[in-house]
């Protein structure tokens, strides 16, 4: 028997074009793609098989991700919705974002979106600088991205924007603009990522290639630091190493995944958690990619608390301990170098835990490797 | 090939007849393709079946055979019906081909009459067959020349015949133009063999006198010598006397390689062959020593026995402080094989426990290094290498030293002095000024230069071996692309300004990473050691201050900053997954390295020492 899933993802691997930087599972398609339909088909009839073999009584959260969603049309989007909503009880009550890339999302479709149940848009901003954008891959420009969010905002409360940081070129100051754009506009969510160079990426070519310098470790620390200081006075809260959200704004979805909430992924590369108290799986494309012990799923669980600002409580590391008898002294090590401090029976990150948290999720992994 | 068909009365024969016993060796530099030719040879006689012929038979370890170098002597018997008709046996020994094995290149010398010297037809005369061809005219050895590789575009056979009969006085031109890789001009060789060596001389019923070439411990058998008899004879259930080591033993079997071991009735006058001994230790059967008989032997030993002496010193340290044991046998195990081998226990603050261990040189070093983690799986961290240092205290009491950690107080110091070496240095004229660069940069003299042809220098050095070890070799070659060669030997100890200096990582001293330079060069190589250390550390949670120095004395100081942001921001559901992965590679990469003093230390910092540039 397994704990009932909170959680679903649905991956919707087609895109305009793909980003320099991107590695994730997504090709470029015309959204006229009979190869979009088909696979929305496949989506829609394994949302219902899940349905009738009761595996989304108990799902809280719901989360169209991609690639880019809001690239295959309406048409697709309002098949797939449709479905949702009679397969599960799709009420406000239910978190359900979609992603969507600031050229593609129109005004009938935001009011389509709406009227079908989702409640809540992340938009793929990345950055209002035309230049980075265009070095990005982006196919949007800063115009773009300011009216999208705008037209978001006539019908959604809840609209995030990812920002990145440390892009080659990226100035101090055109980054901080980006943060005001940000503020300004009014959006409720803001998550700032740091450019990575993936494997096998348009970017790494680039990079090693030496036709773009590598992004720097340290402008990115600096950056994620004035995020930090920008947003939080402007209301945004930081409640993991990347996300910012007004009060209740928090993405209920991505907290699931971090407080070790059993969740369901249907499409390309999507990612199935299934546990119970004694075992812990993830399957992607039908491949077992985590098979995980007791003491693997308490020392996962206490490094995703550890993401989190919040941090894990005493009593969670006391309970750990009973099965990972080092997690006491583990913790106080972290303490001792720095990467985490305690406060009010809890053991928060600290900006260098924050920053440097290879480090410290490595310490916490190691218990049970 | 079929095997040469033996008469009925051939095979009995019991005493080989010395007249039709040709030994020989084949001697060529590095790469002039030696090997391949031995394989051809056994080939061509039949010893070996061309289906079971593995590459390069006679190169028996995975090392050699990858390195494509030999380090271990081999004596291998093949019959050979020559073109007169007549059944000979040839004994062919395959030297070692490297500058560290000199001594055992010189003692397979002794035990042949004449040697077959290869030069690769594209390259030419290098440092090696300079080298290798005076050891073979010192013993007195016939050579035949043989140019070998004439299958390829760009051989020049005339060429290469006027340097040798340039550079080297050989008379090359009935030299033998022979492809080891095609076979052609084998025959030749084997004719040549036949009619140029001269057979072996010697009394067949004087005492025993018998070479020992090389030696080795079988695990079943005990200690196996390969020898070659020079007067008398030997045979299982004789009683023997090694001269050098005093030890006595008894003969428990007799025969040849061919290139399986074959028993035989006994080895007599001129014949060369292994012996089984049953002794444990193969420290008592020593490469240069004498066999006589333990009763009614004789008296004085053939000559050229000298003990050999290891020349380089490095600390291998396991990386897990559980290896050590394993560690501990794993050098004993190869000790059985290999005398020159020494080692003793070294603590050291930063490693832990390890062993300061002496070898022969530079690439004897590095595969006993590869042979421990390979064939012993163990994970070593090896320190920079060192040479054995003569301290001499106030009062005039010497330390030999083979670490750094053993230096006294400069105050209690009189003198140092240190290992020299002669080294030879074979280029084209126009590498006369870069190779004058880098050797009198590395503290080198300069004796005298020849010119063996208009296209080749033979200059001559004196240089500290400590210098030499620092990469000496692979910088002459980068800096004439890769055309000089090189030998050396041993030319003794003489005074240095030595001074010890110390690398404090976050303001301690890390002993293993202390080295021994020149006062002169002590701040040029403390600067650049810094800049070196402070690129292959990687940033760590804290700030890491790296200085050499000397003394209290600071010479160089640089700063490994604080590691600023190490973090996969992106953490949804695959990538938890993801993570997981990343982070144990993490911790793979940080398994290979040390951690000192919370400084995680990679491997390379204590190779960096060898790495500096002039």
């Amino acid at each position: 028997m397994y704990d009932p899933y909170k959680a679903l993802y649905l991956h919707i691997p087609f895109c305009k074009q793909r980003c320099a930087y991107c590695d994730f599972a997504t090709r470029a398609a015309d959204c006229d793609d009979p190869a979009i339909a088909d696979y929305v088909d496949e989506l829609v009839l394994e949302i219902r098989r899940a349905s009738r073999e009761g595996k989304l009584g108990s799902i809280e959260t719901v989360y169209i991700g991609g690639g880019t969603p809001s690239h295959i049309g309406m048409g697709n989007l309002s098949k797939l919705l449709y479905t949702l909503s009679t397969s599960l009880h799709l009420t406000p009550e239910v978190e359900c974002t979609m992603e969507a890339n600031p050229e593609s999302l129109t005004e009938p479709m935001v009011k389509d979106l709406w009227a079908l149940g989702v409640n809540r848009l992340s938009i793929g901003v990345q950055s209002f600088d035309d230049d980075l954008l265009r070095k990005l891959g982006r196919v949007h420009d800063a115009e773009t991205a300011k009216r999208a969010i705008a037209c978001a905002q006539t019908r959604f409360e809840n609209v995030s924007i990812d920002l990145m940081c440390g892009i080659p070129g990226q100035s101090h100051e055109s980054f901080a603009a980006d943060l005001a754009c940000a503020i300004e506009a009014g959006v409720a969510h803001v998550s700032v990522y740091p450019l990575t160079v993936e494997e096998n990426t348009l970017l790494e070519t680039l990079v090693e290639s030496g036709a773009l310098e590598a992004p720097v470790e340290d402008v990115q620390a600096i950056m994620m630091e004035t995020a930090l200081r920008v947003l939080d006075p402007a209301g945004y809260a930081r409640y993991e190493v990347a996300s910012y959200a007004k009060p209740g704004f928090e993405c209920r979805h991505n907290i699931a995944y971090w407080t070790g909430k059993p969740y369901l992924g249907f499409g390309t590369s999507a990612v199935t958690m299934t546990q119970n108290e004694a075992r812990r799986m993830r399957v992607q494309d039908g491949q077992v990619i985590d098979d995980l012990d007791r003491r693997q799923m308490c020392a996962e669980d206490l490094m995703l608390g550890m993401r989190m600002v919040q941090g894990v409580s005493d009593e969670q590391v006391g309970a750990a301990a009973l099965l990972l008898p080092e997690s006491l002294t583990v913790f106080r090590g972290l303490v001792e170098a720095g990467l985490a401090e305690r406060r009010e029976g809890r053991y928060l990150p600290t900006v260098m835990g924050w920053l440097c948290g290879n480090e410290l999720y490595g310490r916490i992994f190691d218990m049970a490797p | 090939m079929r095997p040469s068909g033996l008469l009925m009365h051939e095979r009995q024969v019991m005493t080989q007849d010395p007249k039709y016993i040709r030994n020989f060796s084949i001697i060529a530099h590095i790469d002039h393709g030696k090997s391949t030719l031995s394989d051809r040879i056994l080939e061509l006689t039949g010893t070996v079946s061309s289906r079971d012929m593995k590459e390069q038979v006679l190169d028996s370890m995975d090392i050699e055979r990858e390195r494509g170098i030999t380090i271990k002597s081999q004596a291998v018997r093949v019959d050979y019906r020559a073109d007169d008709g007549e059944l000979y046996q040839f004994n062919l020994i395959d030297t070692p081909g490297h500058v560290d094995f000199t001594y055992e290149v010189s003692r397979s010398l002794a035990a042949c009459e004449g040697a077959v010297l290869v030069v690769d037809a594209t390259q030419g005369v290098e440092a090696q067959t300079v080298a290798n061809a005076m050891m073979a005219m010192n013993a007195d050895l016939e050579i035949i020349p043989l140019i070998n590789k004439i299958d390829l575009p760009a051989a020049e056979p005339e060429r290469v015949k006027q340097e040798i009969e340039d550079g080297l006085a050989i008379p090359a031109d009935d030299a033998v133009l022979a492809s080891g890789k095609t076979g052609a001009g084998v025959h030749d060789l084997l004719e040549a063999v036949v009619y140029d060596i001269p057979a072996p001389e010697g009394d067949p019923s004087a005492p025993l006198r018998a070479l020992i070439f090389d030696s080795y411990f079988d695990a079943y058998r005990g200690v196996v010598a390969l020898v070659r008899v020079v007067d008398g004879s030997m045979k299982k259930g004789d009683r023997i006397h090694m001269m050098a080591t005093g030890i006595d033993a008894l003969v428990e079997e007799v025969g040849a390689r061919r290139p399986a071991e074959t028993p035989m009735p006994e080895l007599s006058v001129g014949e060369v062959g292994y012996l089984v001994t049953g002794l444990k230790d193969v420290s008592h059967v020593k490469v240069g020593d004498t066999i006589t008989n333990a009763a009614g032997g004789v008296s004085e030993p053939l000559p050229g026995y000298r003990e050999v002496k290891p020349m380089v010193f490095t600390g291998l340290f396991p990386i897990e402080g559980d290896q050590y044991e394993p560690l501990k046998e794993a050098l004993e195990k190869l000790s059985l094989n290999d005398p020159a081998l020494i080692w003793e226990p070294e603590k050291s603050h930063a490693l832990g426990f390890g062993f300061r261990v002496g070898f022969l040189g530079l690439l004897h070093m590095e595969v006993i290094k590869e042979r421990l983690e390979r064939e012993f799986g163990l994970d070593l961290l090896a320190t920079a290498p060192s040479v054995e240092y003569h301290v001499y205290r106030q009062g005039g009491e010497m330390i030999s030293l083979h670490s750094p950690q053993e230096m006294p107080d400069p105050g209690e110091i009189e003198r140092i002095e240190e290992p020299y070496l002669k080294a030879k240095i074979l280029i084209p004229p126009d590498y006369v000024g870069a190779v004058m660069d880098l050797t009198v940069a590395r503290r080198g003299t300069f004796v005298t230069m020849n010119y063996l042809s208009t296209t080749t220098v033979e200059m001559l050095w004196e240089i500290p071996l400590s210098e030499l070890i620092m990469d000496y070799f692979d910088k002459l070659k980068s800096n004439t692309k890769g055309y000089a060669s090189l030998d050396y030997e041993f030319d003794g100890y003489k005074p240095s300004k030595l001074v010890k200096l110390d690398i404090l990582l976050s303001g301690k001293p890390i002993d293993a990473l202390s080295f021994i330079v020149h006062r002169d060069k002590a701040y040029d190589r403390g600067r650049i050691l810094t800049e070196r250390l402070k690129e292959i550390i990687p940033r760590q949670m804290f700030e890491v201050p790296i200085q050499a120095a000397i003394g209290g004395r600071v010479l160089a100081r640089e700063t490994v900053k604080a590691k600023r942001k190490d973090v996969l921001a992106k953490c949804y559901g695959g990538d938890i997954s993801r993570k997981r992965k990343l982070l144990e590679k993490q911790k793979a990469g940080k398994k290979r390295m040390k951690n000192i003093g919370n400084v995680e230390v990679p491997q390379e910092a204590f190779m960096a020492i060898l790495k500096v540039d002039d």
